[in-house]
């Protein structure tokens, strides 16, 4: 009994049921996130949105998630039984690891490996393969397009999402998802204000690394019916959903940690804004998740989706190259900080405004070519 | 080299621009959804929807004097009128009147044409049946009318 006690106290304790919390508490807060998301588009579409289940249509993820539970679950004749069987799996269960690494605040988090962000991203686009293997075990063409699309749409926008992470941590200086907020706070200044190319191209890149509207051509209704899941049904449907809405959230919480002061209240040294520090850090992590998080919806219920020759240029012409040069900005202005006695604000002023110039410079030529080749 | 529209593409004017609408669409006030089994929608005043056969509300006597002017103007042909001679006074008694309304297309030709305002378009607009049938109305179904299923919630 008193080393059931201590262990309650221990670290471990707060660990497990950290642990416990996420997995119990992420499919239930995946459908209150597609409940959010169609009321939220319901609402900007001048409609009304899920209104008979409870008030306002709130119990509308439960009758949702039993009615996939108790769902005809089809396997295609055809289709490759154990691979189609196994790759919503690999989508949920990298999706859901990717959160043992996610400070939500400076106590509550599951580990803290120094290589933290590096891990995070390596298993967030694992649980792309799980779209790949999905679409190419069901068999049949529009899972497969879909699943062609997903690859190639990965290993395009991850080199910029990479790009974008790495002028971030060029600024933090430690791979450690704690320790970049950290140094966040002891700069009083968080690292979107320092570059906010990175922050923008960083917002692109994880927007189409989630197969989310404007770029959700793997799963473009209007070409490919569903896209890779067409030919899945009941729960294994659902995992893919929730892999969906959890790697969102994972992306956001990227986003939130690396340049947006992870959980750290807004100006923690402006006096008369001490109140705001009274809410604890963990509800401002999870504010920062959901503003990005309605950015995301807020995008879909706004743009048309691309083409897939437009996603690839926009990837390959504009966003990889600015994501190269910004980390030469980046690195430009840490060096003139250190070496050259600079201040960090001059230096990060100048070489932003330069790397925007380039930006210009980028669009223009894809302007020309686009004029030129019609 | 078009600057101001290169500029327009770098600050992302218009995607910035189609943001603003979306957002600003969101004020409950634009929602105009109807809540339709709960809130029954207000039909317009010309609407014409289901007919009925009115009776004179002080007699409870029917206002059709069985002329049969309904029928022949109706262009589909889908009215009709049955009635008798009364013994002694050799007046026309309506007895039956049919109203097939799977082949109306609610011109109101047949409205029109009353002239003691017996037959009139309503604005009840559930005409939903089960069955072909269904749709063919006799006299009790006219000068009764539709009765749907009202919800509470």
């Amino acid at each position: 009994m008193n080393y059931f006690i201590q262990f309650l106290h221990s670290d471990l304790a707060l660990r497990i049921g950290l642990i416990v919390l996420i997995v119990a508490v992420m499919p239930l807060l995946a459908g209150y996130i597609v409940l959010l998301e169609r009321k939220i588009l319901a609402d900007m579409q001048v409609r009304l949105g899920p209104m008979r289940v409870g008030p306002h249509g709130l119990l509308q993820p439960i009758a949702d998630a039993l009615k996939l539970l108790i769902k005809e679950d089809i396997i295609p004749d055809t289709a490759d039984k154990w691979v189609f069987w196994f790759a919503p799996a690999i989508s949920v269960t990298t999706a859901l690891s990717a959160f043992a690494f996610v400070p939500f605040s400076h106590r509550a988090y599951v580990v803290d490996v120094n290589v933290g962000i590096l891990f995070l991203l390596a298993i967030s686009s694992v649980g792309i393969l799980g779209i790949v293997l999905g679409g190419w075990a069901s068999n049949s063409h529009y899972p497969l397009l879909g699943a062609l699309r997903s690859a190639a749409q990965l290993v395009s926008y991850e080199v910029a999402m990479g790009m974008a992470v790495v002028s971030g941590l060029l600024l933090a200086g430690t791979l450690s998802m704690r320790e970049i907020v950290r140094v966040q706070q002891e700069q009083h200044i968080w690292f979107f204000a320092c570059s906010p190319i990175a922050f923008f191209l960083y917002l692109v890149a994880s927007v189409a690394e989630t197969n989310r509207a404007p770029f959700d051509l793997p799963e473009a209704e209007s070409e490919l019916v569903a896209g890779f899941h067409t030919e899945y049904s009941g729960f294994r449907w659902a995992l893919y959903f929730l892999a969906e809405y959890t790697s969102i959230l994972v992306v956001s919480s990227i986003a939130v940690t690396l340049f947006l002061g992870g959980w750290l209240a807004p100006f923690p040294n402006v006096s008369w804004l001490k109140f705001l520090q009274i809410i604890p850090p963990e509800v401002w992590f999870l504010v920062k998740v959901f503003i990005i998080l309605y950015a995301f919806i807020w995008y879909r219920g706004t743009f048309p989706r691309y083409r897939f020759d437009q996603l690839m240029r926009l990837g390959w012409r504009f966003m990889i190259p600015l994501g190269i040069v910004n980390i030469i900005g980046v690195g430009t202005a840490i060096v003139l900080a250190q070496q050259y006695r600079w201040s960090l604000a001059r230096a990060l002023l100048l070489c932003n405004v330069g790397v925007f110039l380039i930006a210009v410079f980028l669009a223009a030529v894809g302007q020309r070519r686009e004029r030129i080749l019609g | 080299m078009n600057l101001k529209l290169l500029l327009r593409r770098m600050f992302l004017v218009d995607l910035l621009k189609g943001l603003w609408v979306t957002f600003r669409s969101q004020h409950p006030r634009n929602i105009y959804t109807e809540q339709y089994p709960k809130d029954r929608p207000l039909v317009a005043e010309r609407y014409r929807g289901a007919p009925r056969l009115n009776n004179n509300p002080e007699t409870g006597e029917t206002l059709c004097i069985a002329c049969n002017l309904c029928a022949l103007a109706c262009p589909e042909q889908l009215i009709v009128v049955g009635w008798e001679r009364e013994e002694g006074t050799r007046r026309k008694v309506l007895t039956t009147f049919t109203y097939d309304l799977s082949r109306c297309m609610f011109c109101g030709l047949c409205e029109d044409a009353c002239p003691t305002d017996a037959l009139e378009l309503t604005q009840d607009f559930e005409l939903a049946s089960y069955s072909r049938e269904g749709a063919i109305w006799d006299r009790h179904m006219l000068e009764q009318g539709p009765t749907p299923t009202r919800y509470t919630r």
